[in-house]
């Protein structure tokens, strides 16, 4: 293998060996540099964040954490409810998933498999939805949400969560091209509907399935627009809206908390990241959806 | 993977061809509406409702208080009169030109030389470094690069410095408040324009460049004359992605500048509609406001699939 085994969208290249060229190498040294860039404004975000408040943020900048501490992340905790924050983010996403999931597959069958009357049109009309942007539909979505008593609850962000017309579309094209003969013999064994969907259908199409949970849990924890909009009270809210209330609100939080909360949120983050590496980036190459 | 062209995932979905291969008749007809029926229910629920609706809120004038008024074209007259509207207009629109012309040239040369490093350990780093960034929520990133831009202790401006350019107070100066976003969102969603650019180059038939080196070919005319004419699908496609993306541009705008910036320089479009619809209620106008980016969406989506056929190479 002479050159990069490409994560990107399971490609792998392999090009016959060339003699090596002096650009080459500078290529490489730019986009070492890149890599040292991109990661900086994180590096630092980590050592402040692992530095006594005293010395953090001082010029010019540290880049090991001196004193070194863990009290800020202690801190955070104090000012605004990290724990129970996290735990609604992740109900909201799991929620949002799952959900969405289950709701996307069975329509997606309807349009792949199923005849009934008005079924092109009725897709027609889902696709056309896409270019509906989300701040349109907001407002007489929240004055449904208050009149169903849902302002301040986690389910005014599910619920509409739970319609994801581009993964209906992307698993509709995918059952698409897994034969119908296929069906076609499970029926003649006897089998219905639900079993042909869950049985066969839905193995057939794991890197579908991934690719669109993985968006779809990206989308519902990176959120942050319907927080603001839906929900007031801390205890209440999710990650992204804690964070950046800790940040401004009342009793916002010294720089070093700010930091330490930053990082608790992306630590993890990347920690998942470099496991699922593979995925995400094939998920976002599949489907190309900008966060 | 599903398609090893990003670019044939959008376009292909109203080609008329494919109601050709309409599957066999399956059962009655009340099993396909069964199953579609979660969906359906939602759809009317949480879209197509709230779409009818906030069409017909345009026409009238509401505080979410007070019963609502009848406005006729009230709303849409007002906008016409609005500087504050076409200064958010402005800004959306500068924003998402500038948005769009950094992430493809950026995220083209960053495919290209990571496609051409021939150490492994390297182009793992550099693919992971450019890409995390993008999974990272906005709200983490806005915070972040508001101290990393501070004027008293971020390490951007103090880096500026030592190598003698004096950096400005980024967003209390109205000229760069917003390049400043613009760059913030460029470090933020570069990775995403970088892994369609990688995807597409590997969709550009190894023979071609051969041929073309063959036929003696300099590595620039194999680029402007070989590769970029094969990617132009996915250069087309990482164009509309990112003008739509970037035009619905809010969170990093918001968290940082929650009153607009510094002489409103960071209003976007969809600030001026939430601060409208959600701070000072005046939920018609705001509607209003909404339906002015529906028609940017529908006409840009419209381009999509006319250009799709028309400018793209064929292959």
């Amino acid at each position: 293998m002479t050159t990069t085994e490409a994560t990107v969208a399971g490609a792998a290249t392999a090009r016959p060996p060339r003699p090596p060229r002096p650009g080459r190498l500078l290529v490489s040294l730019l986009l070492l540099v890149v890599g040292l860039l991109m990661i900086a404004p994180l590096v630092w975000l980590v050592v402040e964040s692992l530095t006594n408040e005293n010395s953090a943020f001082g010029l010019p900048p540290n880049w090991i954490p001196r004193p070194f501490t863990t009290e800020n992340f202690r801190s955070i905790s104090g000012l605004i409810p990290f724990g129970q924050m996290a735990v609604n983010s992740l109900v909201v996403a799991v929620i949002s998933t799952v959900g969405s999931m289950a709701v996307s597959v069975l329509a997606a069958y309807a349009f792949s498999r199923l005849k009934f009357r008005g079924r092109d049109g009725i897709f027609l009309c889902m696709l056309s939805a896409l270019m509906v942007p989300a701040q349109m539909t907001v407002i007489p979505v929240f004055i449904l949400m208050r009149h169903l008593h849902l302002i301040d609850n986690l389910a005014a962000l599910w619920l509409p969560a739970l319609i994801n017309v581009f993964s209906i579309f992307f698993f509709r094209q995918y059952f698409n091209t897994i034969p119908r003969e296929l069906d076609e013999a499970a029926r003649i064994d006897g089998a219905g509907h639900p079993w042909i969907l869950f049985r066969m259908i839905l193995p057939l199409s794991g890197p579908a399935v991934a690719a669109m949970s993985i968006l779809a849990f990206e989308a519902s924890w990176n959120n942050y627009f319907g927080p603001l909009i839906f929900l007031s009270t801390p205890s209440r809210m999710t990650l992204p809206i804690g964070l950046v209330t800790l940040q401004s609100g009342q009793n916002n939080g010294a720089s070093v908390v700010v930091f330490a909360a930053i990082a608790a949120v992306t630590i993890p983050v990347l920690v998942v990241f470099l496991i699922f590496q593979r995925s995400f980036v094939a998920s976002v190459a599949s489907v190309g959806i900008r966060g | 993977m599903t398609t090893a062209q990003p670019s044939s995932q959008v376009a292909p979905a109203l080609d008329p061809r494919d109601r050709g291969r309409t599957p066999r008749p399956a059962g009655r007809g009340w099993v396909g509406y069964l199953f579609l029926s979660p969906a359906l229910l939602l759809f009317v629920v949480f879209i197509a409702g709230p779409f009818v609706a906030a069409i017909v809120l345009a026409f009238f004038s509401w505080d979410m208080l007070t019963p609502a008024k009848f406005n006729g074209a009230g709303n849409f007259t007002a906008m016409f009169h609005d500087p504050l509207l076409y200064k958010a207009l402005a800004n959306t629109f500068i924003f998402a030109l500038a948005s769009v012309l950094t992430h493809l040239v950026g995220g083209l040369l960053l495919a290209l030389g990571v496609n051409r490093v021939m150490n492994r350990a390297l182009a793992y780093f550099v693919r992971t470094a450019v890409f995390f960034p993008f999974v990272i929520s906005w709200a983490a990133v806005a915070l972040l690069w508001k101290y990393v831009l501070d004027p008293t202790f971020g390490i951007f401006p103090y880096y500026m410095g030592r190598v003698g350019i004096h950096a400005p107070d980024w967003f209390t100066d109205p000229h760069w408040a917003l390049p400043a976003i613009i760059g913030i969102d460029f470090w933020h969603t570069i990775g995403f324009t970088f892994v369609i650019m990688l995807a597409g180059l590997q969709t550009v038939p190894k023979e071609l460049i051969e041929a073309a080196r063959a036929d003696g070919a300099n590595p620039r005319q194999i680029l402007w004359n070989v590769t970029i004419p094969m990617m132009s699908p996915t250069i087309f496609f990482a164009t509309v992605i990112t003008f739509i993306g970037a035009f619905q541009i809010f969170d990093p705008a918001q968290i940082i500048t929650p009153d607009g910036g510094p002489d409103n320089a960071t209003t976007t479009i969809v600030m001026y509609l939430y601060q409208k619809g959600f701070q000072s209620f005046q939920v018609g106008y705001a509607s209003a406001v909404s339906l002015l980016v529906f028609l940017v969406m529908m006409i840009v989506t419209l381009l999509q699939f006319l250009g799709a056929r028309k400018w793209v190479h064929q292959q």
